[in-house]
């Protein structure tokens, strides 16, 4: 190709803007406090390969990003590293298949408690977890539950991050309805939510086996009236009076919806929010980016906001973000190895840039990553920055394991809430029927 | 038509009109062929319409139903193929597909027709109840059957290749297919065989000179549904490959294009009308053996 005087000029600018744009994320990287301590010593094996599977990008920079950490930690280290991606509702499987057979990848990112279910199959990683904990200030409340083994210090997984799922709203519908935002209290959301109806801009929630969406709305209505799935000892504590009361507010709440949510799974607030049918819902940041990316819909995203969920009788917004958690498998034939590739992701110079790339979506596990520029990136994304803060967790608030996995991915809360919503049950036969349930997971184990 | 009901047909020439019976009134035909027969049509077309549609949708319309018609298109684009066909490995997910879904189907065919003649014609003692067990084999659920799989899947080293689905798709595909094949070969009459016997042909000789030529509708049958269950299939397929590069249709796409909530509805919808062409194709060039082998199978 000739090159002009202008594709000289185009070329130099692109190159300078590329430059630009490594500077500045590393120069933002060193604005995250690290105080010194010292790493734990991974002699990393001789010839040594890694194996990564981890769920698919949010927007195309997460795996860019993703994949250049990798390629620098092969270029400090000298080991190759493999990152494959599977969709979200894959991993389970994926997860299960690898600790089952011993073989596979040498490390999974898979959500949640996943490390807890295999527990017996998993390295230990607390000191790369103490090291790493030492270093940013601290690991936050949600990092610590899912990162821990139930009542001890041992960490058998490292948490990258949450993705929490706030209040999206539209704000001129609600200011329409005579509030400046959603109010924190039941009473005062109902209202809310009644007005939204009667001016024929509806709220929706999710009330179909959706997991993410599902999940985190029959735990809020739960949660936020001080209920919960089991005690702190494990035996089931779902059949109570705040069940009851939420339930019953559930029904009030149900009246007010966009018709259909029996049904909606995680894709469905997405489609009717964007096409003017729903203007209050519960998402991830996903809604507002693809909205915002969208020239058809860019006018709706500047109309939205988002807030955290209404506290109700809770002390702190009932949300329990769901969360990557990075696990390393005994079967693994070079641990240090893999330790070492997790430590190194989760160190500044690689993690910022990685949650910049994410705009949000996941939120930070380690305190003095707040500090990141993502979070005064754009003002409507900040709500996010305190996900991994939260005191709930999935299967609130009894130890992690693999009973509560099971409870949660048989979604009890969410049909023991539809089953209210549709008329199916009295809340008193539903949270009969979720104990009877839950009982069968939490007794056996 | 039997002799008698051709003896009773008035006018049977050649320009003679189909035969009507009294209760086959024109009223009586709408009601109970047409109508349910446009019913079945309109459930089973459906979803190719709506898949169709979607692909050729822009996203503008595909989220706006109050304004668009979500039945038909304004302005269709072709956004939605070339990003799946240029910015994803979808040609490549298409060939490994194609590989696995062919490979399965001639290892499971020639398998089911070894095994369905045996038990059929030789005989054995015991083969009722070997054909049963076959058969039976077929009810037990694939999403029991993966984890064990798996491991004898790594064992034998074939994690992350076609060949651990070329290998374990006709776990399901064999029992069906020889239980067809059965049932196929029992109506073959047995004294062709006879014969053949008297004149000295051995078994194998027999199976591929007489057998086989006059099965071939009952062979396509359990070709195509071989090929269809291999090319559709997904829990093997996602539990027993993990590189990008390696994935099938199905699991692929879903990896691609759904990126947490977040459902790219036009390059799913494009992906998954691709992927049904050839199945389709293949089912067009065999739909008469196919259905005279689910019917009629050999007139003695």
């Amino acid at each position: 190709m000739l090159t002009t005087r202008r594709n000289a000029i185009g070329l130099s600018a692109a190159a300078m803007a590329a430059m630009t744009a490594a500077e500045q994320a590393q120069a933002q990287a060193q604005a995250i406090t690290a105080a010194d301590a010292p790493a734990p010593r991974l002699p990393i094996e001789s010839g040594a390969t890694l194996r990564m599977l981890r769920p698919v990008r949010f927007v195309q920079p997460d795996e860019d990003v993703f994949r250049a950490n990798c390629a620098r930690f092969t270029q400090q280290t000298g080991v190759q590293v493999r990152v494959d991606f599977v969709g979200w509702e894959d991993i389970t499987q994926q997860t299960a298949v690898t600790a089952n057979t011993g073989a596979g990848p040498d490390m999974i990112i898979g959500f949640n408690e996943s490390p807890h279910v295999y527990v017996d199959k998993l390295v230990e990683l607390t000191d790369v977890a103490e090291y790493l904990g030492r270093r940013y200030g601290g690991w936050l409340a949600l990092a610590q539950r899912y990162g821990k083994r139930h009542g001890t210090n041992n960490w058998i997984g490292l948490p990258f991050g949450s993705s929490g799922g706030p209040l999206v709203y539209r704000k001129s519908a609600v200011n329409a309805a005579g509030y400046e935002r959603p109010p924190e209290d039941h009473a005062g959301y109902l209202d809310l939510l009644r007005k939204l109806k009667s001016a024929n801009k509806p709220a929706g929630f999710a009330l179909g086996n959706a997991v993410g969406d599902g999940n985190g709305f029959a735990n809020w209505v739960i949660w936020s009236h001080n209920g919960f799935l089991v005690n702190e000892d494990g035996s089931v504590g779902i059949n109570s009076r705040e069940t009851i009361e939420a339930l019953n507010y559930l029904k009030e709440m149900y009246a007010t919806f966009i018709p259909g949510t029996l049904s909606w799974g995680d894709v469905s607030n997405n489609r009717a929010y964007a096409s003017n049918e729903c203007w209050l819902t519960a998402n991830g940041v996903s809604l507002y980016f693809a909205l915002k990316n969208d020239p058809a819909t860019r006018a709706i995203a500047e109309d939205t906001e988002h807030m955290l969920l209404p506290k109700g009788k809770a002390s702190f917004s009932p949300m329990a973000g769901l969360t990557l958690n990075a696990m390393v498998f005994k079967h693994s034939r070079y641990p240090n190895a893999a330790k070492a590739l997790l430590q190194f992701l989760l160190e500044r110079e690689q993690y910022d840039p990685w949650l910049n790339a994410n705009l949000g979506y996941w939120a930070h596990p380690l305190e003095n990553y707040g500090a990141s520029g993502v979070w005064s990136s754009d003002p409507k994304v900040a709500v996010f920055r305190d996900t991994m803060k939260s005191p709930f967790w999935i299967g609130y608030k009894g130890p992690i394991s693999e009973a509560s996995a099971a409870a949660t991915a048989e979604y009890v809360m969410v049909q023991m809430c539809a089953a209210v919503a549709s008329g199916q049950s009295t809340p008193e036969q539903a949270a009969r029927e979720a104990e009877r349930r839950a009982q069968r997971f939490f007794r056996r184990r | 038509m039997t002799d008698a009901a051709v003896q009773a047909a008035p006018g049977n020439s050649a320009t003679a009109q189909p035969e009507t019976m009294q209760w086959d009134s024109r009223a009586r035909r709408v009601v109970m062929l047409w109508i349910p027969l446009l019913c079945f049509l309109l459930i089973l077309l459906f979803p190719f319409y709506w898949m169709t549609v979607t692909a050729f949708k822009p996203n503008a319309e595909l989220y706006d139903f109050r304004t668009h018609n979500p039945f038909w298109i304004s302005s269709p684009t072709l956004d939605h193929i070339y990003k799946l066909l240029f910015e994803t490995s979808y040609p490549r997910w298409l060939k490994t597909t194609m590989l696995v879904a062919v490979c399965s189907t001639v290892l499971s065919l020639v398998a089911s027709t070894l095994a369905a003649y045996s038990i059929q014609r030789l005989r054995f003692k015991g083969s009722q109840y070997v054909g049963l067990a076959i058969y039976l084999a077929y009810l037990v659920p694939p999403s029991i059957q993966f984890i064990p799989l798996a491991t004898m899947v790594h064992q034998l080293g074939l994690f992350d290749t076609p060949f651990a689905l070329i290998l374990t798709y006709p776990t399901f595909l064999i029992p069906f297919c020889t239980w067809l094949l059965i049932g196929y070969f029992k109506s073959i009459p047995y004294e062709l065989e006879e014969c053949a016997l008297i004149d000295g042909a051995t078994r194998l000789q027999i199976l591929r000179r007489i057998t086989l030529p006059l099965a071939v509708p009952g062979l396509i049958s359990a070709g195509i549904f071989s090929f269809t269950l291999s090319w559709n299939e997904f829990i093997y397929a996602l539990a027993f490959i993990q590189s990008s590069e390696s994935k099938t249709v199905p699991v692929a796409i879903l990896t691609e294009l759904v990126t947490g909530d977040v459902y790219q509805w036009g390059a799913l919808m494009a992906g998954s009308l691709l992927g049904s062409l050839p199945v389709a194709i293949f089912y067009s060039f065999f739909v008469d053996y196919y259905v005279s082998s689910l019917t009629g199978a050999v007139k003695e």
